[in-house]
């Protein structure tokens, strides 16, 4: 194994226990810090790919902004910081096993596929250039239509903000 | 660098969405000049934008006969295209005369923009041929729906339907992003008319496209509410505003139905399984809908139940998977859209007065308002099929392409489960007609704008059924057109 | 290329060694002579008054919320400012429909009070 695959496999590692104690701890604020490692783990993986604006991007939107927001969320709530019932119901099992299967299934049929062996191929020294995203961006015969859909998307989350949490004492019915 | 070519066919090409956008700006601008009291205005500003996009569209966005792709692979232009944006524009702006005067906390101008920011995503649903695209419209049209659902904030039914909607639709729409990544991951592209060709090749195993295919159809599952992805519609119909919940089982599901044929025709024409899954899908779906839909009190629940089986009608045409069969489910569509939001559109009327959507409370609606308990009776039986309705022809073109596609177990377990259906629409239709209440001299009042809309509802139960040629040539134009 | 990270990862870890290390300086060689005052939370701050974990207004979720937004577009600007030279008048127009549309957005949050702290 070379350096490189020992570190993924490390920061893999981190992500995946991060992530599975955001879901089974019982301090929900422990749960949005604990967030915040498994998203930078992400931002990691982002950078083993050599994709470092998606790193940056991982980091400034997610760790940055919608960490926050989440915290937020936890402080805006009825101080129920302890979650004291239980976190599994009868039919827990159910889901794990099909879950697993799914999983078993995606790795057995993805080990049958040629690619899942070959050595990707190297990115172009142009891949890293950000002028090439920014070029892509806002070309019409590439992203151009996605690019401006996401400022309508952005609208429609702005509005859709204001009009749930805004206090409409003076408007009830 | 040149100018990019940015042609007016181009320009043509998204000249719905441009519409959208305008009228998104225009409304929200209105919000914040015109007064707390005009909120009646703009209504009217969005029903009629929405109608003028319609117009537009109509007559200037029409595809050619030859179907092109358009802003470098991103949409493209085509019948298919054409009719379902006619389709969502048109449902949309019936919803919006149904919101008009109904509920007080639901008038405001955010909430129209919800809507139309919500119709542009739908618009791009149908047109979208490349992955990236598609997931984008998929999310600019969840999102506001997601907001709308809950858009009575302090109703707690309300609130948890807003939240329920948007756990299950992260949640599937995860799984389908899933699939998606690994289908660029297989081939390199996510250009959706080229992944056919990578297919070919052989390159990939059938059995892993057999579970990316397993992953996608989850997620068009869930947004078309089939059995068993299903779960959040009674609760969600319920619970979010009537309005909001005529346009998620009509419009919302249309998109949906749009995305799917699209992808099964295109994207895996040949891989048997997906087409087997799409008609269990279409079993469960009815089975499942009809019998728990026999059972309840509410009539928006009973409407939710009654939409999932009527997903499941649809999904026959589907998975006969030839012209005939999408050309049915196409013209089932439409003629779906007509009916369920003429259903929903009365119970927000009735609900208005009478302050319940029990179906006990509709005893005596016959005298209360004659007119109302006329058009809810051709509601229900048109979505239980009973000629010369829109439903009936809708079910016969779907059952035909099942017996056409060699299916004929499918189409006896839809006409079955139509004929058990019934049973519960006559249940209804008996407490309307044949119950008595004590205040039967209170009138139902029937504003102009929800008069417009229940008319314009029956007129189209009433074209699609009997003159139904010129719509099922639309219907047949979009489903050769994928 | 990874290689650049590699200052990141050295930063990194002497910033995580000399936390580390800095604590158990003091714990080691600190005199340890408490008092009810110095035991406070912030012994050089307010003294508290009321818990922690109360409930804040909605109106953060609201800033947090404008604060994503934007963000996203800031992220959208930097490839686009990059490649700036080359896209010429069309991108700009472009850019302007997207900032427009946020724009529009915005003045909407404005005048609808949602910025507004009473």
């Amino acid at each position: 194994m070379t350096i490189q695959q020992v570190f993924f496999l490390a920061v893999a590692a981190i992500t995946l226990f991060a992530a599975v104690m955001v879901v089974s701890t019982r301090r929900i604020m422990h749960a949005a810090l604990w967030l915040i490692l498994a998203l930078f783990g992400v931002a990691v993986s982002f950078a083993l790919l050599e994709t470092g604006f998606f790193a940056v991007v991982q980091v400034v939107v997610y760790i940055g902004a919608i960490a926050i927001l989440i915290i937020f969320a936890v402080m805006l709530t009825r101080q129920v910081f302890l979650d004291v019932g239980p976190q599994l119901n009868r039919g827990w099992w159910i889901p794990a096993v099909l879950v697993a299967g799914l999983y078993a299934a995606l790795v057995g049929v993805l080990s049958t596929w040629s690619g899942f062996q070959t050595q990707a191929a190297a990115l172009p020294e142009a891949a890293s250039d950000l002028s090439q995203f920014g070029l892509a961006l806002v070309d019409v015969n590439a992203y151009a239509v996605p690019f401006e859909v996401a400022s309508v998307l952005l609208l429609g989350a702005l509005v859709g903000a204001i009009f749930v949490a805004s206090d409409r004492k003076g408007v009830e019915r | 660098m040149e100018t990019p070519a940015f042609t007016p066919a181009m320009f043509l090409a998204v000249l719905p969405e441009l519409g959208l956008l305008v009228l998104a700006g225009l409304v929200l601008f209105a919000d914040i000049l015109l007064r707390r009291r005009r909120e009646r205005d703009l209504g009217l500003l969005t029903f009629g934008g929405l109608l003028l996009v319609a117009g537009l569209t109509l007559v200037f966005s029409r595809p050619n006969l030859v179907p092109e792709l358009v802003f470098g692979g991103m949409l493209r232009m085509d019948w298919a295209t054409y009719v379902f944006r006619l389709v969502f524009l048109i449902g949309a702006a019936i919803s919006v005369l149904f919101t008009m005067d109904s509920d007080r906390r639901i008038r405001g101008g955010a909430f129209y923009l919800l809507v139309i920011v919500s119709t542009l995503g739908m618009n791009l649903m149908a047109a979208s041929a490349d992955l990236i695209m598609l997931y984008l419209a998929i999310e600019t049209t969840s999102i506001p729906l997601y907001v709308l659902s809950g858009a009575l904030v302090r109703d707690q039914k309300s609130t948890e339907a807003g939240i329920k909607y948007m756990l299950f639709g992260a949640f599937t729409s995860a799984l389908m992003l899933y699939g998606f990544s690994l289908l660029y991951g297989f081939t390199g592209t996510t250009q959706m008319y080229a992944l056919k060709d990578m297919f070919d090749t052989g390159a990939i195993p059938t059995a892993a496209l057999v579970l990316v295919a397993l992953l996608i159809l989850i997620g068009f599952s869930f947004k078309i509410s089939a059995v068993p992805f299903h779960f959040w519609a009674p609760d969600v119909y319920e619970g979010a505003p009537t309005p909001v919940a005529g346009y998620l089982s009509t419009a919302s599901k249309a998109a949906g139905f749009a995305v799917l044929l699209r992808f099964l025709a295109v994207v895996f024409p040949d891989l048997y399984p997906s087409w087997l899954l799409v008609a269990i899908l279409a079993v469960s779906s009815m089975i499942a809908g009809n019998v728990l839909a026999m059972t309840q009190k509410n009539i928006k629940r009973l409407l939710a139940y009654s939409s999932i089986a009527q997903a499941g009608y649809m999904l026959i045409g589907v998975a006969a998977g030839t012209e005939l069969g999408y050309t049915s489910s196409i013209f089932y569509l439409i003629s779906y859209l007509v009916t369920n939001l003429a259903a929903f559109g009365i119970v927000v009327i009735v609900g208005r007065t009478v302050g319940s959507d029990e179906i006990a409370s509709y005893a005596g609606l016959s005298r209360r308002s004659p007119g109302l308990a006329l058009a809810l009776m051709v509601a229900l039986l048109s979505l239980g099929g009973v000629p010369p309705f829109a439903g009936f022809i809708g079910k016969l073109f779907v059952f035909a392409a099942a017996v056409q596609a060699d299916m004929i177990w499918l189409a006896l377990v839809g006409i079955v489960n139509a004929v058990f259906a019934l049973y519960y629409y006559l249940v209804v239709l008996k407490v309307v007609w044949l119950n008595r209440s004590e205040n039967e001299e209170e009138k139902i009042p029937v504003t102009r704008p929800w008069a417009l809309a229940v008319v314009v509802c029956v007129a189209g139960m009433l074209l699609l059924g009997t003159l139904f040629a010129p719509w099922y040539q639309w219907a047949m134009q979009a489903a050769t057109a994928f | 290329m990874l290689i650049e990270y590699v200052p990141l990862i050295i930063i990194t870890t002497l910033a995580v060694i000399l936390a580390i290390l800095v604590v158990i300086l003091g714990a080691l060689f600190g005199p340890r002579r408490p008092t009810a005052r110095k035991s406070a939370p912030y012994e050089s701050g307010m003294t508290p008054f009321g818990a922690a974990q109360r409930r804040i207004t909605v109106r953060y979720y609201l800033v947090a919320m404008l604060f994503i937004l934007f963000d996203v577009e800031t992220i959208f600007f930097l490839p686009w400012a990059v490649a700036f030279r080359q896209l010429g008048l069309f991108g700009l127009i472009e850019m302007f429909i997207f900032i427009g549309v946020l724009i529009v957005g915005y003045i909407y949050a404005w005048k609808k009070g949602a910025l507004e702290w009473e």
